[in-house]
């Protein structure tokens, strides 16, 4: 049996849905937050400061093919046409450095029709020279929102190749030192980028991370960028997770609307409590799928397995209850919540997907073959309709025998994609 | 339902307690009490206890703080309304207490004596899911049913009916939302109305479904009795000529044949369900769940516990009685004296 509890507090709604029923001896408790932000309480009357950077790779490579990048100029003028007016913006060329493009002194400029129009000059100006070193720009950005405490800071990092002008340490350093001060989405063009090295950027930063490989595309996806960052109005929300004594969290992630894994992110705050940063929020939905391990009590007993509650600042918004109950009803214990099955399979179909395109990188054929058919399973019987059509691209599985072979010829763009878009979920229908 | 804001059980609107007839619809008026038990943990006075499993002593939605167990609700309620005494114990053996009695009065207009009493005691089925709110559910639709149709001067056995069909209205619904009707929650039922006759004796009516008891245990010389025919594998063979200590029936003792809420027949229960007996003795009236009678089957052996004692203590007694006896299952229990009451 599933439980579902509702508490809304200032339009924040925590639900928490999972079978509270355990054997004896049992301990671990699955349930799906879902936290949902009503559109009241995104529209606030007093818009946060807002600071949008905008990071253009100006690095040799942009030259070819021809027209490449001139559309990926025209994305950035589309992206800062989206700004609203007031936000803070900046642009900056990147190269083994990050160099101020506009304004020209680096220090972000309230949008205006004077100040768009100017800075789209300046983007049109630009002439790419030079290598990557994707640290040294996120190092750029957090300066700036260093400079602009409490404000929602946003960058959009846009590279056609990897990052080979620092080391990968170097680059792993300046992601840590950025978590927490800004958030980036990722954008790679063309098929000469390593999804790796964006993701990794993008899922600290609680940004997205995708493949444009046709240049052509890359400003309609700037202007929906820009138009979802617009879309934040809370600055920064914190799930804060309260566990009985003696119990583990196994883990915490988000399922909903991509898979990403929290549980390394805990804060300890003390009283049993552990916090982890959910970034900045809009009027939308996300679920999480926490996992407890608590000490098992008699049949009969019921204990709290976890408390959520979502936080800004010191505000708490919303509250949900992890319940559990212990029983010698096997009827009851047996089930699994529908929406812990479902985002199971996600998290275990995104899994697949980016085991079998590493061992097909490394030409372990027998691997890859499994899973990647394994995946395409589970994206067929969940549903997960942009997965399985990606699939379709590396992988044939023959519906009648189940037989799978991967395929021969592979575009880099199809198997970049799927890669990058791995983590996509599809959501389901919670049970009323 | 306290004496506080009364409204006419007719018509439902709003009366002067003083009155003696309802000034919207002119029915006569007369004043209902209702008690109920287990109480929520929550809903007893006195501040929470240290948590029974770490010691700590906060809590927050009824959790503790610490070890997160649920607040504990206390091992026996015991309510008393008109003269009647309610208890209910969790037992020494299950871990949650799923019985369930109420009891009301309706008394006369004008704080004169209670006129007619409606019990009812309820047993959660253990093998169906959260027992205890069919129980709860049951217990005070029932109660209420027979609360209703008494105050508007319905015969006892009607009101007994509309108590078992409101009690198993409540018992269905308190398994709304459960995925799977099989475990629904369900329950026993067993109730009684005492109503004073004109002619100076007192009728008694009990109804029931599933295994609890109603005792009449006059004062003696007169028998002792069970009032109740069990809805029980034990019961039937025994019907049909089984010995009462045969293998067959002590295996089929607790075998449910009827039963309220879950996936029970709409009406579980036949007009040879409701008995009326009218009396002119005093002695007490026992009704409990198989929790005490598992201990006392016999109308003697319980009687002898209510002969020359109020109803508190012999509800007591009957209660320590059963849990030092083993005490493997809740214990409900209701005494009610007649006569020396109406």
């Amino acid at each position: 049996m599933s439980s579902i509890e509702e508490q809304s507090v200032s339009s924040i709604a925590v639900d928490v849905d999972h079978n509270p029923y355990l054997a004896e001896g049992a301990g671990t408790v699955d349930a799906i937050v879902s936290i949902a932000v009503g559109s009241e309480m995104a529209a606030t009357d007093e818009p946060p400061e807002r600071v949008e950077a905008i990071i253009v790779d100006c690095s040799t490579s942009m030259l070819s093919p021809h027209g490449k990048f001139d559309e990926a100029k025209r994305a950035t003028t589309a992206a800062v046409n989206e700004i609203a007016d007031g936000a803070y913006f900046t642009i900056a060329a990147g190269t083994d450095k990050a160099v101020p493009v506009y304004p020209a002194d680096g220090r972000p400029t309230q949008a205006s029709e004077a100040t768009r129009a100017a800075a789209a000059r300046a983007v049109d100006g630009l002439q790419p020279k030079g290598g990557t070193a994707m640290g040294t720009w996120l190092a750029h950005v957090r300066r700036i929102a260093r400079q602009h405490p409490g404000a929602l800071t946003h960058a959009i990092l846009l590279t056609d190749g990897k990052d080979e002008h620092e080391t990968p340490e170097q680059l792993g350093e300046e992601i840590g030192l950025s978590e927490g001060e800004f958030t980036c989405d990722c954008r790679g063009v063309g098929t000469d980028w390593h999804v790796e090295e964006l993701r990794a950027i993008s899922s600290a930063l609680l940004g997205t991370v995708d493949i444009v490989a046709d240049p052509a595309d890359l400003a309609d996806d700037f202007a929906a960028m820009m138009r979802a960052s617009m879309g934040k109005s809370i600055p920064d929300l914190t799930l804060r997770l309260w566990t009985p004594a003696g119990a583990r969290v196994a883990f915490v992630k988000q399922v909903a609307p991509t898979v990403e894994d929290l549980t390394h992110r805990r804060v300890d705050a003390g009283n049993q409590c552990g916090e982890y940063p959910l970034g900045p929020w809009g009027a939308e939905e996300r679920d999480y799928h926490i996992q407890v391990a608590v000490e098992p009590a008699a049949a009969g007993r019921e204990k709290l397995a976890a408390r959520v509650t979502v936080v800004a600042g010191d505000e708490s918004l919303g509250e949900g209850l992890v319940k559990a109950m212990w029983t010698t009803d096997t009827a009851l214990s047996a089930r699994i919540s529908r929406r812990v099955a479902h985002y199971t399979g996600q998290a275990e179909l995104a899994q697949a997907v980016q085991d079998g395109l590493a061992a097909r990188k490394n030409g372990d054929v027998a691997t890859a073959t499994a899973k990647l058919r394994r995946a395409m399973e589970l994206a067929v019987e969940s549903g997960n309709d942009g997965t399985a059509k990606l699939l379709r691209g590396v992988i044939e599985v023959d519906e009648r025998t189940g037989t799978a072979r991967l395929r021969r010829d592979v575009a880099a763009a199809d198997e970049m994609a799927l890669d990058a878009r791995s983590t996509r979920t599809a959501r389901v229908r919670k049970e009323a | 339902m306290t004496g506080e804001e009364v409204t006419c059980m007719q018509c439902g609107a709003t009366v002067v307690p003083a009155d003696r007839f309802c000034e919207s619809c002119g029915a006569a008026l007369s004043e209902v009490r209702r008690v109920a038990i287990p109480r929520a943990a929550e809903a007893l006075d006195g501040p929470a206890g240290p948590c029974a499993d770490c010691g700590n002593g906060a809590y927050v939605d009824e959790y503790c703080t610490v070890c997160g167990h649920r607040r504990a609700k206390p091992d026996r309620d015991q309510m008393n309304i008109g003269g009647i005494v309610l208890i209910s114990d969790r037992g020494l053996e299950h871990a949650r207490n799923e019985d369930a009695a109420a009891a009301g009065i309706v008394a006369g207009a004008a704080g004169e004596r209670p006129y007619a009493i409606a019990v009812a005691v309820c047993d959660g089925v253990s093998t169906s899911a959260a027992a205890h709110t069919a129980a709860m559910a049951a217990s005070m639709a029932g109660v209420d049913a027979m609360l209703r149709a008494l105050a508007a001067s319905r015969k006892a056995r009607s009101a007994v009916l509309a108590g078992l069909a409101d009690a198993a209205k409540a018992a269905a619904a308190a398994g709304t939302g459960s995925v799977d009707p099989s475990i629904a929650p369900s329950c026993t039922y067993a109730a009684a109305t005492v109503v004073p006759t004109s002619a100076g004796t007192v009728q008694i009516t009990v109804g029931n479904v599933g295994d609890s008891r109603v005792y009449w245990l006059p004062e003696p010389p007169a028998p002792a009795q069970c009032l109740t025919v069990d809805d029980s594998v034990a019961q039937e063979l025994i019907s049909g000529g089984v010995p009462a200590d045969s293998e067959a029936v002590q295996a089929g003792a607790h075998t449910l044949t009827r039963w309220l809420g879950g996936d029970a027949e709409p009406t579980p229960w036949s007009e040879s369900s409701v008995r009326t007996i009218t009396t002119a003795d005093g002695g007490s009236l026992v009704m409990c769940t198989d929790g005490l009678w598992n201990y006392l089957p016999e109308a003697d052996d319980i009687a002898r516990f209510c002969a020359g004692t109020d109803a508190a203590a012999a509800a007591c007694a009957l209660v320590d009685y059963a849990l030092r006896a083993g005490g493997q299952d809740n214990v409900t229990i209701a005494v009610i004296p007649v006569g020396g009451l109406l």
